[in-house]
């Protein structure tokens, strides 16, 4: 299930792929992964986003 | 005849050794690299069961030939040919995955890289083919190793600019 909620965060602080992924350290791929929801992240890898985007893990992740 | 099994055995450690060397001076200038991030972790990991399987595939086809036609290459060359086939099983699989390539490493270099090694590989392969050192009494010499390499080199560098040719250029329509 795409994550459209870690789109519109990345979005609203005009950040583009590469420059969120260079900020957690990882991939712009693996960004694209996760929006697409591709990829599953750990923890450590929510966590980091998260602080990137100053969100919590409720607001990008949790799924009701 | 063990002048020359000499000579192989120092030419070939010799041969080991540059490279070795080469491999270690492209770690330190920082042109190879092996921070991935953990997709990528991950997906080598299928990438090497693949690669992994595949040579044990190989390996036993190869010693299966080997019993039904007779020997048809030296034993270095039928190993090499198993490793090249799992070494390309393993890229290619990464490089479809967007794996292939640490965070560090630069793909314009490293794909240079790769066509000179693959040019000169198979450029020693022309060469052996042309002096008919190739193929002796039937049988694939050890000689063939060097155009072995050099065409698994070049499946590499094909399947990365095709993978990099097709993939869309704007990052939101991936």
């Amino acid at each position: 299930m795409k994550n459209l909620r870690m789109k519109a965060a990345r979005a609203a602080l005009d950040l583009s792929q590469q420059q969120l992924a260079d900020a957690v350290g990882v991939s712009r791929q693996t960004i694209n992964a996760i929006e697409k929801g591709d990829y599953n992240p750990t923890i450590k890898l929510c966590a980091a986003i998260c602080r990137a985007l100053g969100k919590t893990l409720d607001e990008l992740f949790w799924e009701e | 005849m063990a002048l020359h099994h000499a000579g192989v055995f120092f030419g070939l450690m010799a041969g080991l050794l540059a490279g070795a060397a080469f491999i270690m001076f492209l770690f330190k200038k920082k042109i190879l690299d092996m921070h991935f991030d953990e997709r990528q972790e991950r997906a080598r990991g299928k990438a090497f069961q693949y690669g992994f399987f595949t040579l044990l595939i190989a390996a036993y086809a190869y010693g299966v030939s080997d019993v039904l036609l007779g020997r048809w290459c030296d034993v270095l060359t039928g190993v090499t040919l198993c490793i090249a086939l799992a070494l390309c099983v393993f890229a290619v699989t990464c490089i479809l995955k967007d794996a292939y390539l640490s965070l560090r490493e630069k793909p314009r270099t490293v794909m240079t890289m790769f066509a000179l090694l693959s040019t000169i590989n198979l450029g020693f392969g022309g060469m052996y083919a042309l002096s008919g050192d190739l193929v002796e009494d039937g049988v694939l010499t050890f000689r063939a190793v060097n155009p072995i390499i050099g065409a698994a080199v070049l499946v590499i560098l094909i399947v990365y600019i095709v993978n990099y040719l097709l993939r869309p250029r704007d990052e939101e329509a991936e």
